[in-house]
Protein backbone atom coordinates (compact mmCIF):
# COMPACT_ATOMS: atom_id res chain seq x y z
CA UNK A 1 0.00 0.00 0.00
CA UNK A 2 2.95 2.53 0.28
CA UNK A 3 3.93 1.81 -2.89
CA UNK A 4 4.81 5.36 -3.36
CA UNK A 5 5.97 7.02 -0.66
CA UNK A 6 7.69 10.63 -1.33
CA UNK A 7 9.84 12.58 0.33
CA UNK A 8 7.36 14.43 1.19
CA UNK A 9 5.82 13.64 4.62
CA UNK A 10 2.05 12.87 4.49
CA UNK A 11 -0.61 15.82 5.27
CA UNK A 12 0.29 15.01 9.97
CA UNK A 13 -3.30 14.52 10.90
CA UNK A 14 -3.87 11.87 8.00
CA UNK A 15 -3.01 8.76 10.25
CA UNK A 16 -5.32 10.22 13.09
CA UNK A 17 -8.46 10.81 10.24
CA UNK A 18 -7.48 7.63 9.11
CA UNK A 19 -7.20 5.38 12.07
CA UNK A 20 -9.96 2.92 12.76
CA UNK A 21 -11.31 2.65 16.50
CA UNK A 22 -9.69 -0.29 18.63
CA UNK A 23 -12.57 -2.83 18.98
CA UNK A 24 -11.11 -5.08 21.71
CA UNK A 25 -8.80 -3.26 23.90
CA UNK A 26 -7.05 -6.81 25.25
CA UNK A 27 -6.32 -7.82 22.16
CA UNK A 28 -3.87 -4.97 21.75
CA UNK A 29 -0.07 -5.74 22.44
CA UNK A 30 1.90 -2.74 23.56
CA UNK A 31 5.75 -2.31 22.56
CA UNK A 32 7.77 -3.13 25.57
CA UNK A 33 7.90 -0.54 28.46
CA UNK A 34 4.78 0.57 27.61
CA UNK A 35 1.66 -0.61 30.08
CA UNK A 36 -1.56 -1.77 28.61
CA UNK A 37 -4.90 -0.28 30.43
CA UNK A 38 -5.37 -2.10 34.05
CA UNK A 39 -7.52 -4.63 33.11
CA UNK A 40 -9.75 -4.40 35.61
CA UNK A 41 -11.06 -1.27 34.44
CA UNK A 42 -12.53 -2.83 31.27
CA UNK A 43 -13.80 -6.48 32.50
CA UNK A 44 -16.63 -6.39 30.65
CA UNK A 45 -16.29 -3.39 28.57
CA UNK A 46 -18.54 -3.24 25.59
CA UNK A 47 -17.17 -2.35 22.16
CA UNK A 48 -15.27 0.89 22.67
CA UNK A 49 -16.30 1.87 25.60
CA UNK A 50 -13.17 1.49 27.02
CA UNK A 51 -11.79 3.28 30.58
CA UNK A 52 -8.82 4.38 30.92
CA UNK A 53 -6.14 4.41 33.91
CA UNK A 54 -3.74 7.88 34.29
CA UNK A 55 -1.13 6.19 34.03
CA UNK A 56 -1.78 4.49 30.72
CA UNK A 57 -3.04 7.71 29.35
CA UNK A 58 0.05 9.92 30.62
CA UNK A 59 2.21 8.01 28.03
CA UNK A 60 0.35 9.59 25.21
CA UNK A 61 1.60 12.50 26.28
CA UNK A 62 4.91 13.00 24.65
CA UNK A 63 3.94 11.38 21.30
CA UNK A 64 0.50 12.75 20.47
CA UNK A 65 1.66 16.47 19.85
CA UNK A 66 -0.40 17.35 16.89
CA UNK A 67 -2.22 20.11 16.56
CA UNK A 68 -6.11 19.16 15.76
CA UNK A 69 -7.11 19.71 12.65
CA UNK A 70 -10.70 21.31 14.00
CA UNK A 71 -8.96 23.77 16.60
CA UNK A 72 -9.50 27.10 16.26
CA UNK A 73 -7.17 29.80 16.20
CA UNK A 74 -7.08 30.16 20.19
CA UNK A 75 -7.13 34.03 19.76
CA UNK A 76 -10.19 34.06 17.87
CA UNK A 77 -12.17 32.47 20.88
CA UNK A 78 -10.61 35.03 23.16
CA UNK A 79 -8.04 32.34 24.56
CA UNK A 80 -4.74 34.04 24.94
CA UNK A 81 -2.42 33.75 27.50
CA UNK A 82 -1.77 36.23 30.22
CA UNK A 83 1.63 38.38 29.61
CA UNK A 84 3.54 36.13 31.94
CA UNK A 85 5.48 39.18 33.41
CA UNK A 86 2.57 40.57 34.65
CA UNK A 87 2.01 38.09 37.26
CA UNK A 88 5.20 39.37 38.98
CA UNK A 89 6.59 36.05 38.74
CA UNK A 90 10.48 36.02 39.46
CA UNK A 91 12.18 32.83 38.25
CA UNK B 1 -13.75 -14.76 16.82
CA UNK B 2 -10.59 -16.42 17.89
CA UNK B 3 -9.06 -15.64 14.50
CA UNK B 4 -10.31 -12.23 13.83
CA UNK B 5 -8.81 -11.60 17.77
CA UNK B 6 -5.19 -12.72 16.09
CA UNK B 7 -5.90 -10.93 12.71
CA UNK B 8 -6.75 -8.05 14.68
CA UNK B 9 -3.73 -8.16 17.09
CA UNK B 10 -1.60 -8.72 14.05
CA UNK B 11 -2.78 -5.56 11.81
CA UNK B 12 -2.90 -3.09 14.92
CA UNK B 13 -0.05 -0.62 14.87
CA UNK B 14 -0.81 1.76 17.72
CA UNK B 15 0.64 5.02 18.39
CA UNK B 16 3.35 3.86 20.39
CA UNK B 17 4.68 1.36 17.57
CA UNK B 18 4.21 3.89 14.77
CA UNK B 19 3.49 7.17 15.86
CA UNK B 20 3.11 9.09 12.51
CA UNK B 21 1.72 5.79 10.34
CA UNK B 22 -0.42 4.41 13.28
CA UNK B 23 -3.80 2.51 12.00
CA UNK B 24 -5.83 2.25 15.47
CA UNK B 25 -7.14 4.89 18.19
CA UNK B 26 -7.88 4.40 21.49
CA UNK B 27 -11.82 5.66 21.85
CA UNK B 28 -12.82 7.58 24.95
CA UNK B 29 -15.75 5.80 26.89
CA UNK B 30 -17.87 8.82 25.87
CA UNK B 31 -17.07 12.13 23.29
CA UNK B 32 -16.02 15.17 24.77
CA UNK B 33 -16.72 18.90 24.14
CA UNK B 34 -14.37 21.84 25.59
CA UNK B 35 -15.90 25.22 26.55
CA UNK B 36 -13.97 28.44 27.21
CA UNK B 37 -15.21 31.69 28.80
CA UNK B 38 -13.44 34.52 29.69
CA UNK B 39 -13.97 38.24 30.20
CA UNK B 40 -12.56 38.57 26.45
CA UNK B 41 -15.90 36.09 25.39
CA UNK B 42 -17.94 37.87 27.19
CA UNK B 43 -20.40 41.37 25.75
CA UNK B 44 -18.16 41.66 22.80
CA UNK B 45 -18.53 40.37 18.71
CA UNK B 46 -15.13 38.15 17.98
CA UNK B 47 -14.55 38.00 14.44
CA UNK B 48 -16.11 35.24 13.16
CA UNK B 49 -14.61 31.51 12.61
CA UNK B 50 -15.03 29.82 9.58
CA UNK B 51 -17.72 27.73 10.59
CA UNK B 52 -15.85 24.65 8.98
CA UNK B 53 -13.10 25.22 11.41
CA UNK B 54 -15.31 26.05 14.43
CA UNK B 55 -18.72 24.43 14.54
CA UNK B 56 -21.32 26.68 16.40
CA UNK B 57 -22.82 26.59 19.80
CA UNK B 58 -25.38 24.25 19.22
CA UNK B 59 -28.93 25.84 20.27
CA UNK B 60 -30.20 24.71 22.76
CA UNK B 61 -32.75 21.74 22.53
CA UNK B 62 -35.45 21.58 25.60
CA UNK B 63 -37.41 24.31 26.90
CA UNK B 64 -35.53 24.32 30.11
CA UNK B 65 -32.66 24.68 28.36
CA UNK B 66 -33.52 27.63 26.71
CA UNK B 67 -33.13 29.38 30.07
CA UNK B 68 -29.22 28.27 29.95
CA UNK B 69 -29.06 30.19 26.64
CA UNK B 70 -27.93 33.59 28.03
CA UNK B 71 -25.35 32.23 29.98
CA UNK B 72 -24.05 29.93 27.49
CA UNK B 73 -24.25 32.85 25.25
CA UNK B 74 -20.76 34.22 26.22
CA UNK B 75 -19.42 30.48 26.56
CA UNK B 76 -17.37 29.66 23.41
CA UNK B 77 -17.57 25.94 22.22
CA UNK B 78 -13.35 24.89 21.28
CA UNK B 79 -13.43 21.43 19.87
CA UNK B 80 -15.02 17.84 20.53
CA UNK B 81 -13.14 14.54 20.65
CA UNK B 82 -13.28 11.46 21.18
CA UNK B 83 -10.11 9.21 21.54
CA UNK B 84 -6.94 9.41 23.78
CA UNK B 85 -4.97 10.85 20.58
CA UNK B 86 -7.11 13.27 20.03
CA UNK B 87 -7.43 14.69 23.82
CA UNK B 88 -3.51 15.03 23.86
CA UNK B 89 -3.08 16.56 20.43
CA UNK B 90 -5.54 19.14 21.73
CA UNK B 91 -3.64 19.51 25.36
CA UNK B 92 -0.96 20.06 23.83
CA UNK B 93 -1.70 22.87 21.81
CA UNK B 94 -3.54 24.70 24.29
CA UNK B 95 -3.44 27.17 27.15
CA UNK B 96 -2.82 25.76 30.37
CA UNK B 97 -5.10 27.01 33.41
CA UNK B 98 -1.99 29.00 35.13
CA UNK B 99 -1.50 30.82 31.63
CA UNK B 100 -5.26 31.94 31.64
CA UNK B 101 -6.49 35.44 32.38
CA UNK B 102 -8.63 36.39 35.82
CA UNK B 103 -12.08 34.69 35.97
CA UNK B 104 -11.70 31.90 32.92
CA UNK B 105 -12.98 28.92 32.82
CA UNK B 106 -12.90 25.90 31.09
CA UNK B 107 -15.62 23.16 30.67
CA UNK B 108 -15.11 19.86 29.75
CA UNK B 109 -18.38 18.11 29.27
CA UNK B 110 -19.61 15.00 27.26
CA UNK B 111 -20.76 16.20 23.90
CA UNK B 112 -24.49 16.60 23.66
CA UNK B 113 -24.49 18.37 27.35
CA UNK B 114 -24.16 21.79 27.65
CA UNK B 115 -22.28 23.29 31.05
CA UNK B 116 -25.53 24.83 32.41
CA UNK B 117 -27.68 23.57 35.42
CA UNK B 118 -30.55 23.90 33.27
CA UNK B 119 -29.45 20.49 30.92
CA UNK B 120 -31.36 17.62 31.07
CA UNK B 121 -28.13 16.02 32.22
CA UNK B 122 -27.42 18.37 35.02
CA UNK B 123 -30.74 19.80 36.17
CA UNK B 124 -30.78 17.15 38.99
CA UNK B 125 -27.49 16.74 39.67
CA UNK B 126 -24.95 19.03 41.53
CA UNK B 127 -20.94 18.93 42.20
CA UNK B 128 -17.91 18.39 44.08
CA UNK B 129 -15.65 20.72 44.51
CA UNK B 130 -12.58 22.58 45.88
CA UNK B 131 -11.42 26.24 45.72
CA UNK B 132 -7.28 27.06 45.89
CA UNK B 133 -5.44 29.84 46.78
CA UNK B 134 -3.85 30.94 43.67
CA UNK B 135 -0.01 32.04 45.16
CA UNK B 136 0.27 28.73 46.97
CA UNK B 137 -1.29 26.23 44.19
CA UNK B 138 -0.48 28.43 41.09
CA UNK B 139 2.78 25.70 40.54
CA UNK B 140 0.22 23.00 41.03
CA UNK B 141 -2.89 23.87 39.28
CA UNK B 142 -1.90 22.30 35.80
CA UNK B 143 -1.31 19.31 37.03
CA UNK B 144 -4.08 19.08 39.02
CA UNK B 145 -6.16 20.22 36.08
CA UNK B 146 -4.80 17.96 33.55
CA UNK B 147 -5.37 14.88 36.19
CA UNK B 148 -9.02 16.03 36.74
CA UNK B 149 -9.50 15.68 32.67
CA UNK B 150 -7.76 12.38 32.60
CA UNK B 151 -10.04 10.85 35.60
CA UNK B 152 -12.90 12.40 33.71
CA UNK B 153 -12.25 11.08 30.05
CA UNK B 154 -10.65 8.00 31.46
CA UNK B 155 -14.06 7.57 33.25
CA UNK B 156 -12.38 6.33 36.39
CA UNK B 157 -13.95 8.66 38.90
CA UNK B 158 -17.45 6.58 39.28
CA UNK B 159 -16.01 3.13 40.28
CA UNK B 160 -19.24 1.72 38.17
CA UNK B 161 -20.39 3.62 35.62
CA UNK B 162 -22.09 0.49 34.02
CA UNK B 163 -23.59 -0.33 37.15
CA UNK B 164 -27.14 -0.31 38.00
CA UNK B 165 -29.89 -0.98 35.48
CA UNK B 166 -28.65 -2.63 32.87
CA UNK B 167 -27.88 -1.68 29.25
CA UNK B 168 -29.01 1.84 29.82
CA UNK B 169 -26.86 2.84 32.82
CA UNK B 170 -25.20 5.76 32.39
CA UNK B 171 -21.73 7.35 34.35
CA UNK B 172 -22.60 9.90 37.00
CA UNK B 173 -20.06 12.26 35.52
CA UNK B 174 -21.42 14.73 33.12
CA UNK B 175 -18.27 17.34 33.10
CA UNK B 176 -15.46 19.31 34.82
CA UNK B 177 -14.30 22.96 35.36
CA UNK B 178 -11.66 24.83 35.95
CA UNK B 179 -12.24 28.58 36.83
CA UNK B 180 -9.25 31.33 37.89
CA UNK B 181 -10.46 34.23 39.75
CA UNK B 182 -8.04 36.85 41.24
CA UNK B 183 -7.16 35.54 44.33
CA UNK B 184 -8.23 31.76 43.88
CA UNK B 185 -8.54 28.67 41.43
CA UNK B 186 -11.73 26.10 41.45
CA UNK B 187 -11.98 22.91 40.62
CA UNK B 188 -15.50 20.87 40.39
CA UNK B 189 -16.84 17.69 38.74
CA UNK B 190 -20.52 18.02 38.01
CA UNK B 191 -22.30 14.51 38.30
CA UNK B 192 -25.78 13.91 36.72
CA UNK B 193 -27.34 13.02 40.20
CA UNK B 194 -27.27 14.08 43.63
CA UNK B 195 -28.64 12.48 47.09
CA UNK B 196 -31.16 13.15 49.29
CA UNK B 197 -31.19 13.35 52.85
CA UNK B 198 -33.17 10.75 53.18
CA UNK B 199 -32.44 7.45 53.20
CA UNK B 200 -33.69 6.02 50.02
CA UNK B 201 -30.40 7.51 49.04
CA UNK B 202 -27.72 5.81 50.47
CA UNK B 203 -26.58 4.11 47.80
CA UNK B 204 -26.48 6.95 45.56
CA UNK B 205 -25.09 8.91 48.40
CA UNK B 206 -22.25 6.24 48.96
CA UNK B 207 -21.29 5.95 45.00
CA UNK B 208 -21.47 10.08 45.12
CA UNK B 209 -19.16 10.06 47.95
CA UNK B 210 -16.62 7.23 45.86
CA UNK B 211 -16.44 10.32 43.11
CA UNK B 212 -15.34 12.75 45.97
CA UNK B 213 -12.76 10.66 47.90
CA UNK B 214 -11.02 9.50 44.18
CA UNK B 215 -10.80 13.42 43.90
CA UNK B 216 -9.36 14.44 46.90
CA UNK B 217 -6.70 11.67 47.36
CA UNK B 218 -6.12 9.90 44.14
CA UNK B 219 -6.60 12.91 41.89
CA UNK B 220 -5.62 16.06 44.23
CA UNK B 221 -2.94 13.83 45.88
CA UNK B 222 -4.35 14.72 49.75
CA UNK B 223 -4.46 12.43 52.44
CA UNK B 224 -7.78 11.29 53.39
CA UNK B 225 -7.92 13.19 56.30
CA UNK B 226 -6.36 15.76 55.55
CA UNK B 227 -8.34 19.41 56.01
CA UNK B 228 -8.11 21.71 53.25
CA UNK B 229 -10.15 24.71 54.33
CA UNK B 230 -8.38 27.92 55.43
CA UNK B 231 -8.30 31.27 53.73
CA UNK B 232 -9.74 31.48 50.39
CA UNK B 233 -9.77 27.93 50.37
CA UNK B 234 -12.38 25.21 51.24
CA UNK B 235 -12.46 21.31 51.91
CA UNK B 236 -13.47 18.76 48.94
CA UNK B 237 -17.12 19.53 49.04
CA UNK B 238 -20.22 18.58 47.39
CA UNK B 239 -23.16 20.64 46.87
CA UNK B 240 -26.32 20.03 44.87
CA UNK B 241 -27.32 22.45 42.01
CA UNK B 242 -30.74 22.96 43.29
CA UNK B 243 -29.40 23.74 46.61
CA UNK B 244 -26.25 25.69 45.34
CA UNK B 245 -29.57 27.83 43.64
CA UNK B 246 -30.94 28.84 47.04
CA UNK B 247 -27.37 30.40 47.84
CA UNK B 248 -26.45 30.09 51.35
CA UNK B 249 -29.61 29.15 52.64
CA UNK B 250 -29.29 25.57 54.57
CA UNK B 251 -27.15 24.19 51.95
CA UNK B 252 -26.44 20.65 52.57
CA UNK B 253 -22.47 19.76 51.95
CA UNK B 254 -21.08 16.74 51.81
CA UNK B 255 -17.09 17.02 52.90
CA UNK B 256 -15.21 14.16 51.27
Amino acid sequence: TDAKRSNVAAPPQSALATARIISDINAVAYPEGVSSPRPELNENAKEGKFRYDREFLLQFMSICKEKPAMLPPLDAIGLEPVDQSSLGLTR
Amino acid sequence: QEVDMQAQAEGIRTVFSDPTNFNVKHPLYSPWTLWFDSPATKGRNLPQTPVSAFPQTPIPQTPGVAAAQGWMEDIKRVISFDSVEEFWGLYNNIIPPSQLPQKANYYLFKEGIIPAWEDEANKNGGKWSIQLPKDKNRAHVDKMWLYTMLAAIGETFDPAPTQGGGGNAVSLITGVIVSTRPQFYRLSIWTRLAPNTNDDDAALRSRIEGVGKHFKINVLGYSESQRLAGPLATEVEFLSHKDSEKKGKSARKIIA
